[in-house]
């Protein structure tokens, strides 16, 4: 996995470099683009961070570049620069999913804020997505029986009542508990739920 | 309007028509009874003439006749004697004479035989008679028992000649002595004996008892068949008939002559009363013509869309056509004989109507129609365009005015929301266009701004931290330095621009410019019915100026000032031009008498964008104040002390060259 950058892709050279000064001046790991067709050659799926697009550019726009991105698959945080009149543009493009959009002339603490939180953003995504790979694997480690008694435990159902759903004993049932809480690798029944609604409200 | 006269005299009826003829041919009938009435007449007096004329005819034969019946019977003693003495044949030669009738005189003695004749019997003479023996044995005899003169029946003797005899017996007192015969010559005694006026009048003709013509004492034929009698020509009797016939009286002229002219005159009065009537005719086509020709012309005014109304000199209106009505809504007797202002006048413009109406009077109406609002019966407001002429008779005499109307509230309103829709269209591509480039600039000024900005940023972020590097830092304020340059770069393209419409100084007159502006001005001016009364002064020295830039704020000026003067009377209607030299300035002075100008309105008069007028950009006095400081002058305005206001239009005279 590469370190998260911000791509700042932009057809004016100057703003390119001050921008490229501004985040270098605030840590921020910074790429330039000097067009939409050349970020997107040299994309790569793993690419993690940000991307800052000029709305109005010489040959692809930035919301064109930014359908081509979406239409790739690609969910990388998108942060639009926008001219005076581009408002509205704007606006079409964060209903379709941009992160943000940044009126020029901008102030350029907001503006290395907003490319912060969309990295910040994009890395809470990811590791969510890491998260959720984990708890399916280990869903997947539980026999049918011990789910059946997971879901019942979900439920908020006493053991009592679980053996006798299940027509098994207690004891049984205290068995798969602890074998459900060792394989889920958490110590309660709330925590147990906490996991799961995670996983389950990524879907 | 009156009405069509009833057509009753164009087809007179067939009797009135022919009473004319039939009285003339009573006339000729009349007179044709009375020219046979005086024929008759006429002929009734010749016969009664031809009457008496055969009764003394007849008279004086029978006299002649009987004269010489009484001498022979007294020369009879005579006669019968051996021989004759001197005296006696005296009186026998007297007695055959030409004109008695006699040819020849025999005496017999009392048996019958012959003693003696004169002229004296010869043999050839005997042969032939007709009746055998002369004398006739039986006339003789009877003569000699009746004891009286005897004619005897005519007989022809040789020579065609026809004859009769007379017995005349002489009786002593012993008894019959003798008898004397005398011999008549028919031809003799009928036709030579008449007088020379008989026979010059009549034809006198001897028929024998078969009715044969046996003398005639005849001039020429031919001869009337009705005057003519037949009379017993006894003695010497035997059915021997006498017919008299008049001669062809010769032709009378006078009636004929009268009757002729009758004819003529009759002829001329039916060839006159022909020539009337194909006269009548000929006017009543004409007539029929005109009527037709005046109903087409009635129902081509009728019909027409157009309004038609004449005016006499006065202007009293003297005739309306029906659109004309249905235009103002009044109808025709309402408006006719009515002396302005007229009831279709709209109160609102009476004013404005009323100059237009006299100025038509004055013979001033423009040929490309006048345009005026007007108010129907109804209060409706209608726009017309109104053309007036002159109304010239048959005489060439100046009568009145005609004039033609035609409502154009529709084409005007029409035309009105087209212009208005034009200038909103007009106005929102500028401010579209004005948008477009204020966009761009701002796009084009905001890409270094914001660089400068992100560089700026950045610096402070590493002076905050503590982390700048000097050299790092001379670099990054050069990139400052150079996106700097570059919006001033910007600023300066825009500069550019706004030069390139910088005044083309050349000398001008100023009152020269001012001329030229209303000769421009001229056609709207009067289509608006204002009036520009320029007062120049004499001389003005020259200045360094844009001649359409000045000339464009002088037309708006002055056009400020007719839009503030709309609602005007017409003798407030008037821009003033003044110009003058103040203080090294060439000063013009544009006066209108409007309303005058707000002190709120004043505030922003020369703010862009912001106008008094429904359509205005807001942009015009800007403008003019531009162009005016350009010229390094100034455009100011005034309150005018006789209501409305002043703009003052100052350019000074030497004018420093624009930096």
């Amino acid at each position: 996995m590469t370190e998260a950058r911000a791509h700042v892709i932009d057809d004016d050279e100057a703003i390119r470099d001050a921008l490229h000064w501004l985040l270098k001046t605030r840590k921020v790991p910074c790429t330039t683009w000097a067009s939409g067709e050349a970020f997107l050659e040299a994309l790569q799926p793993d690419w993690s961070g940000c991307a800052v697009l000029d709305i109005r550019m010489d040959g692809m726009s930035g919301l064109e570049c930014f359908d081509a991105l979406r239409a790739r698959g690609n969910t990388l945080p998108v942060v639009f620069i926008t001219g005076h009149g581009d408002v509205p543009m704007a606006v079409s493009a964060l209903k379709k999913g941009a992160f943000d959009f940044i009126e020029k002339p901008f102030n350029d603490s907001d503006l290395v804020t907003v490319v912060q939180r969309a990295m910040e953003s994009d890395a809470a995504r990811r590791s969510a997505a890491t998260l959720r790979q984990e708890i399916g694997a280990r869903l997947a480690l539980l026999t049918a029986r011990e789910r059946e008694v997971m879901d019942l435990i979900l439920e908020g159902k006493y053991n009592k009542v679980i053996a006798d759903q299940l027509d098994i004993s207690m004891r049984t049932v205290e068995a798969h508990r602890s074998k459900v809480f060792e394989k889920m690798e958490v110590r309660s029944a709330v925590e147990l739920a906490q996991l799961l609604k995670l996983h389950s409200g990524s879907h | 309007m009156e009405k069509p006269a009833p057509s009753t005299a164009t087809n007179p009826t067939t009797w009135q028509s022919w009473l004319p003829f039939m009285v003339l041919a009573l006339f000729v009938v009349l007179i044709g009874v009375l020219v046979w009435l005086t024929r008759a007449h006429d002929e009734e007096s010749q016969r009664a003439t031809l009457i008496s004329d055969v009764l003394w005819m007849e008279q004086n034969l029978q006299f002649h006749l009987d004269r010489n019946a009484t001498q022979l019977a007294q020369l009879g003693p005579e006669l019968v004697v051996p021989e004759i003495s001197p005296q006696t044949d005296a009186k026998l030669r007297q007695l055959l004479r030409a004109g008695s009738g006699l040819a020849r005189i025999i005496w017999l003695d009392r048996n019958g035989t012959v003693l003696g004749a004169l002229p004296p019997l010869s043999d050839d003479h005997l042969i032939g008679e007709s009746l055998g023996a002369v004398p006739a044995q039986s006339i003789f005899r009877l003569a000699r028992s009746m004891g009286r003169p005897v004619y005897g029946p005519v007989y022809e003797i040789a020579g065609g000649a026809h004859q009769f005899e007379v017995h005349v017996p002489t009786f002593t007192d012993a008894g019959l002595l003798g008898v004397t015969v005398g011999v008549y010559s028919l031809q003799d005694l009928v036709l030579r004996e008449l007088p020379w006026w008989f026979s010059e009048r009549y034809r006198v003709s001897v028929l024998d008892a078969e009715g044969r013509e046996i003398a005639a004492k005849s001039k020429v034929a031919p001869l009337s068949d009705r005057q003519s009698y037949t009379m017993a020509f006894d003695p010497p009797g035997h059915g021997l008939l006498v017919q008299i016939t008049a001669y062809r009286g010769e032709i009378r002229w006078i009636p004929v002559l009268l009757v002729a002219s009758i004819v003529l005159l009759g002829s001329i009065i039916v060839w006159t009363i022909i020539q009337l009537r194909l006269q009548l005719a000929r006017r009543l086509a004409a007539e029929q013509a005109l009527r037709g020709e005046t109903q087409f012309r009635k129902a081509m005014e009728d019909s027409l869309l157009t309004g038609l109304r004449a005016r006499d000199l006065d202007g009293r209106i003297t005739y309306v056509n029906p659109a004309f009505c249905r235009m103002v809504g009044y109808s025709a007797e309402e408006l006719i004989g009515k002396l302005p202002p007229m009831p279709y006048w709209d109160p609102d413009h009476i004013d404005r109507t009323q100059e237009v109406h006299d100025m038509i009077l004055a013979g001033e109406g423009p040929s490309e129609g006048v345009e005026l609002r007007l108010r129907r019966k109804s209060g409706e407001q209608i726009d017309t365009l109104i053309f007036e002429a002159p109304l010239i008779d048959a005489e060439g005499r100046h009568t009145g005015w005609m004039g033609s109307m035609l409502d154009i509230t529709e084409q005007k309103r029409t035309r009105e929301l087209a212009r208005q829709q034009d200038e909103r269209l007009q106005a929102t591509s500028r401010l579209i266009t004005m948008g477009e480039m204020a966009s761009t600039l701002a796009h084009e000024l905001n890409q270094p701004l914001a660089a400068i900005s992100s560089y700026n940023t950045g610096c402070l972020n590493c002076l905050a931290d503590g982390t700048a590097d000097p050299e790092e830092l001379r670099e990054i304020h050069e990139k400052l330095g150079r996106q700097a340059r570059r919006a001033g770069e910007i600023i300066r393209r825009v500069h550019d621009f706004v030069r390139r419409s910088e005044p083309k100084r050349e000398p001008l007159d100023v009152n020269a410019i001012i001329r030229d502006a209303v000769g421009l001005m001229e056609a709207d001016t009067r289509k608006r019915r204002m009036r520009i009364r320029i007062d120049l002064a004499p001389r003005l020295p020259e200045i360094a100026a844009d001649p359409v830039m000045i000339e464009q704020t002088i037309v708006n000026l002055v056009r400020n000032g007719m839009d503030a003067m709309e609602d005007n009377p017409r003798e407030r209607r008037t821009v003033q031009i003044m110009s003058g030299e103040e203080g090294g300035q060439v000063i013009v002075r544009i006066a209108d008498q409007g309303k005058g100008i707000e002190p709120d309105t004043a505030r922003r008069l020369f703010e862009p964008f912001f106008s008094t007028k429904q359509e205005g950009m807001g942009m015009g006095l800007n403008i003019c104040r531009s162009i005016a400081e350009l010229h390094h002058g100034r455009l100011g305005f005034e309150a005018n002390p006789d209501g409305g206001t002043i703009f003052v239009l100052s350019l000074p005279i030497e004018s420093r060259p624009s930096t």
